[in-house]
């Protein structure tokens, strides 16, 4: 007897698993709320004695995938000191989310990174975290005589801020993610 | 080793000489004789010992023992020898008694035909086996690195603690892992997922180097690994053993306990395992944040209704916490590219931790099986099963702004098995198997991680069928078999594009498979074996849908939605035997083609994303053929002595593109020797083994298909001490183990962490196995 009430349960259990097949379909996937993305980066440059800024943006509002990025530079003026200032933005948000916040508030886990091939333009921090290490959200940044070439703002997470050279600006010793490396054309005249 | 026991029982109640009974007196004697399973050449200087009495005895030359003054009463024998499987009976002593005992002795030497299980005929494909008395003495190791000590298997790792098993050349989806026949579900896709399957809850897991899986449903092209639980033994007393080892490089500990009792028709046992280490070392620094912690846990319950019927209901959970070491974790190329130019990955540190964060992966797996099994001695047989499956996946990665704590992606996979298989033995020495099965998977992501998905939510059914003839005659095995499978998947994925929206797609597949198969015994001594496979296998989520950044390797790997089903052709040719009983040998040459086989293609396109430039990589077909084979030699140079050789070939090829395939493992050697002591001092069966292995440069490559160049070869020596001692009822093994005896820093092509850090360091391990 005992061996059909066996027998019995397997083919209840059968039918159960059998009548779920009808109209089954994949659970509706959640559209995640990508709160972390970086869509936006512009590097707003303010001549030190007062001017037109000049803007760099870099803007890819779809992420990793799809459409390219939209990148757009400034001109720059010979011999000229500039106040730099970067904002991070995720536009995928509405209103978009202002990313420099996070990085501000983790100050010791980030540094941006510059470097530039144009001749005689350089970068210099004018902020950092509460050891005294640079961040670089805010810096200031010289020309010299007219020239061309690339800028590339790096920002690193969990850079290892005490390695040799990094709170001078130099990336080589710096490990950490990449959480941006974008490459502007600059055009000094 | 059911078998076995049942054989020696049978002849146990048959020898028993009938005695006069004196209550409380001692004078029988149990006498018997030990003989080689395989040869029934009587061995010599087994040891036989009667626990609740103390008393022992070691087998002479002509393989017999006698134990005098033995009081009547209930008793359990165990028998041992060196390098074979120790047996234990259970008798009851109520006169002079003689008994037979076969011991499976040239295991070691030569493996066995696969005897799946008691109603299987023997296969005539090629298989290898680890028993439980291997398992004990290598207690610290995953599945898949535990397998590596069968030739022709490689594992594909991530680091130290997550390792998927490479059978000739093919893993993940290409390699079906069945755990108590069940096939295991869950992620096995990714390349740095580990199969969520705890080693030590089973008594034997098996490798199929085979042709075609046609009994199981899942993606196999040809080869299967068996995981087969501790069966549960006729015992009517509690039964159960320990094991502890402790591991120098981790600072690894392992603990294992398994207990089981049989009544008259109900019987059950329970095991688990917790395993915790720390960051590991390679030879001259440590890996941070490479700890893992595991607790896994088994119950098994058996219930004969009647002498035909009988009921199994098993369940297993493992969990597991994988450290991923934090070095290797990277944002884009020129993170890669500065990497690759350490020596020492970033984050080294010079201090040991046990602690893990992130990158770390934390994984659950849950099996529920039922079984019926209706048998009627060999003539025939019916299994029915039901099997549930949930697999939860959540990987973390090092995030910003707290998020770490948030996972990065996170599955859940729920499957529900159906089977019903039935075995019958017809006249003419043939006999017919065949079975239905169901399978539905439902794959979903949790909305918890804030990230888009790699691969997409999805809803699959799978039906299939299959038939299988074996005629076993005197010296000749003969297999034949289909089976078909039909396919149905809905998919939902979310856009890459903006604004974000579901797309569906659904597809249907049909596939069929066939093989044949020869076994042929020339004599006692040599025997071959060949065999051809025709198999398909359906494209999986991921190659057909993924859209997006791989972390750990820097790429933009696309999907393609359009991808055909691969299709394999594989022949398995196979000798073995042996010369006097001294040098044996055993080769299986392999040549398989599989056609419109997925691989993953660097395009010439870069893409530009905010976190800079990445190299593109699209799933693509093209027609592969792999070939190569593994020779095994072992020399008995006395009793005492003996020699172990293998090599594996392998070689991969794009027949389309005229090209090396990626990620195949490179050639290797192996050797040992062994030399075995019946008794020193207290100890007996004690083993002494030094062992070496050589894994040459992967050199089947283009500069192109890679990063950077595979890593030189390597050699590595390893030291075993293992011994056995009767504790009066317990029985204890002990053994110390050295890994990596020269502490060489070396990398491992198919170590996916190869990029950034060395391989591990010097490791010294010591265990017990306590049984009683």
């Amino acid at each position: 007897m005992k061996q059909i009430n066996a027998l019995l349960a397997l083919s209840v259990l059968s039918l159960v698993f059998f009548s779920s097949c009808k109209k089954d379909d994949p659970k509706e996937p959640v559209i995640p709320n990508e709160e972390e993305v970086i869509t936006t980066l512009n590097l707003t440059l303010t001549p030190v004695g007062g001017g037109t800024p000049v803007e760099f943006k870099f803007k890819d509002l779809d992420g990793d995938g799809g459409n390219p990025p939209v990148i757009s530079v400034g001109k720059l003026d010979t011999n000229t000191q500039y106040t730099g200032s970067i904002a991070l933005f995720n536009e995928l948000e509405s209103p978009a989310d202002t990313i420099t916040l996070e990085v501000e508030e983790e100050a010791d886990e980030h540094q941006f990174f510059f470097e530039s091939t144009a001749n005689g333009l350089t970068v210099a921090y004018d902020d950092a975290d509460d050891n005294g290490k640079p961040l670089g959200i805010a810096t200031t940044i010289t020309t010299q005589g007219a020239s061309t070439g690339t800028l590339t703002i790096t920002l690193r997470h969990e850079p290892i801020k005490d390695a040799a050279g990094v709170s001078m600006g130099d990336i080589t010793n710096a490990g950490g993610e990449t959480d941006i490396e974008v490459t502007f054309d600059v055009g000094i005249e | 080793m059911w078998a076995l026991s049942k054989r020696a029982l049978l002849y146990l109640f048959t020898c028993i000489i009938p005695g006069l009974i004196f209550a409380q007196q001692c004078p029988w004697n149990v006498t018997g004789s030990v003989k080689d399973m395989s040869t029934g050449i009587p061995i010599t200087n087994a040891h036989v010992y009667v626990k609740e009495a103390s008393l022992k005895d070691v087998t002479d030359s002509l393989g017999l023992f006698t134990i005098g003054a033995v009081c009547e009463g209930n008793y359990h024998l165990a028998i041992s020898h060196v390098g074979c499987e120790s047996q234990e009976l259970f008798l009851s002593i109520s006169g002079d008694t003689s008994i037979l005992i076969f011991l499976d002795h040239h295991g070691q030497l030569l493996n066995e035909v696969a005897i799946l299980d008691q109603w299987e005929n023997p296969s005539t494909e090629e298989s290898h086996s680890l028993h439980s008395d291997h398992m004990a003495k290598y207690s610290n190791k995953n599945l898949a690195t535990m397998l590596e000590d069968i030739s022709g298997v490689r594992t594909l790792k991530n680091g130290s603690g997550i390792a998927k098993p490479v059978v000739h050349g093919l893993y993940g989806n290409r390699l079906t892992i069945l755990n108590n026949g069940i096939a295991q579900g869950g992620q096995q896709w990714g390349a740095d997922h580990s199969p969520e399957i705890d080693p030590l809850l089973a008594n034997k897991i098996t490798v199929i180097k085979g042709v075609s899986a046609l009994e199981y449903m899942g993606n196999s092209l040809g080869s299967v690994v068996l995981v087969e639980p501790k069966r549960i033994g006729k015992e009517p007393h509690l039964h159960g053993e320990g094991r502890y080892f402790f591991e120098s490089n981790g600072l690894g500990n392992g603990l294992h306990l398994a207990l089981q009792q049989s009544h008259k028709s109900f019987a059950w046992q329970a095991v688990g395992t917790l395993k915790k280490s720390g960051d590991k070392r390679t030879a001259d620094y440590f890996l941070k944040n490479t700890g893992n912690e595991e607790a896994h846990l088994a119950l098994q319950v058996e219930k004969s209704w009647s002498k035909k019927w009988l009921s199994r209901l098993y369940f297993s959970s493992f969990n597991a916490n994988f450290g991923v070491l934090r070095g290797s974790h990277i944002g884009n190329l020129t993170d890669l590219k500065s990497a690759l130019e350490r020596d020492v990955p970033f984050y080294t540190k010079d201090k040991f931790s046990y602690a893990i964060g992130a990158p770390y992966q934390k994984v659950n797996h849950h099996l529920l099986k039922l079984q019926t099994n209706y048998s009627q001695g060999d003539k025939e047989s019916l299994d029915i099963s039901y099997a549930q499956q949930i697999n939860l996946r959540k990987e973390f990665d090092v995030r910003r702004s707290g998020r770490s704590d948030m996972p990065a992606m996170s599955l859940r996979q729920v499957s529900s098995f159906l089977e019903a298989k039935y075995r019958r033995a017809l006249a003419h020495h043939w006999s017919f198997k065949s079975g239905v099965q169901l399978n539905r998977v439902d794959n979903s992501n949790l909305p918890e991680t804030g990230i888009l998905p790699l691969i997409p939510n999805y809803l699959t059914y799978e039906y299939g069928a299959f038939g299988m003839a074996t005629k076993s005659m005197k010296r000749t095995t003969i297999q034949i078999g289909g089976r078909y499978d039909f396919e149905q998947r809905k998919v939902a994925a979310i856009s890459n594009g903006v604004p974000r929206r579901v797309i569906r797609h659904e597809k249907e597949y049909q596939a069929m498979s066939a093989m044949g198969g020869m076994r042929h015994e020339f004599n006692k001594a040599w025997n071959m074996s060949y065999n051809l496979g025709f198999a398909t296998r359906n494209p999986e989520v991921n190659e057909l849908y993924s859209n997006g950044l791989h972390q750990g390797v820097s790429g933009i790997e696309e999907g393609d939605p359009e991808l055909n089903k691969e299709v394999s052709l594989k022949h398995t040719w196979s000798l073995k035997g042996d010369i006097k009983g001294k040098l044996f040998f055993e080769g299986l040459f392999y040549y398989q083609n599989i056609d419109d086989y997925i691989f993953i293609n660097p395009q010439d396109e870069v893409r530009l994303t905010i976190r800079g430039a990445f190299p593109v990589f699209k799933y693509e077909q093209t027609d592969a053929r792999l070939m190569g084979f593994d020779v095994t030699a072992t020399y008995q140079a006395s009793e005492q002595m003996y020699f172990k050789g293998s090599y594996s070939y392998l070689d991969g090829y794009d027949r389309k593109h005229q090209m090396p395939l990626v990620y195949m493992p490179s050639n290797h050697l192996k050797g040992s020797f062994n030399y075995q002591i019946p008794s020193l001092g207290k100890f007996h069966n004690v083993e002494f083994q030094v062992n070496s292995r050589y894994v040459f440069e992967q050199t089947n490559l283009l500069p192109s298909q890679d990063f950077v160049a595979p890593p030189a070869g390597y050699h590595l020596l390893g030291l075993k001490i293992s011994g056995e001692r009767q504790l009066r009822k317990l029985r204890l093994v002990s053994f110390i183990r050295m890994e990596n005896l020269g502490n060489v820093a070396y990398r491992d092509y198919l170590n996916r962490q190869r990029y950034f850090a060395d391989d591990l360091g010097f490791n010294l391990l010591a265990g017990f196995n306590l049984k009683f």
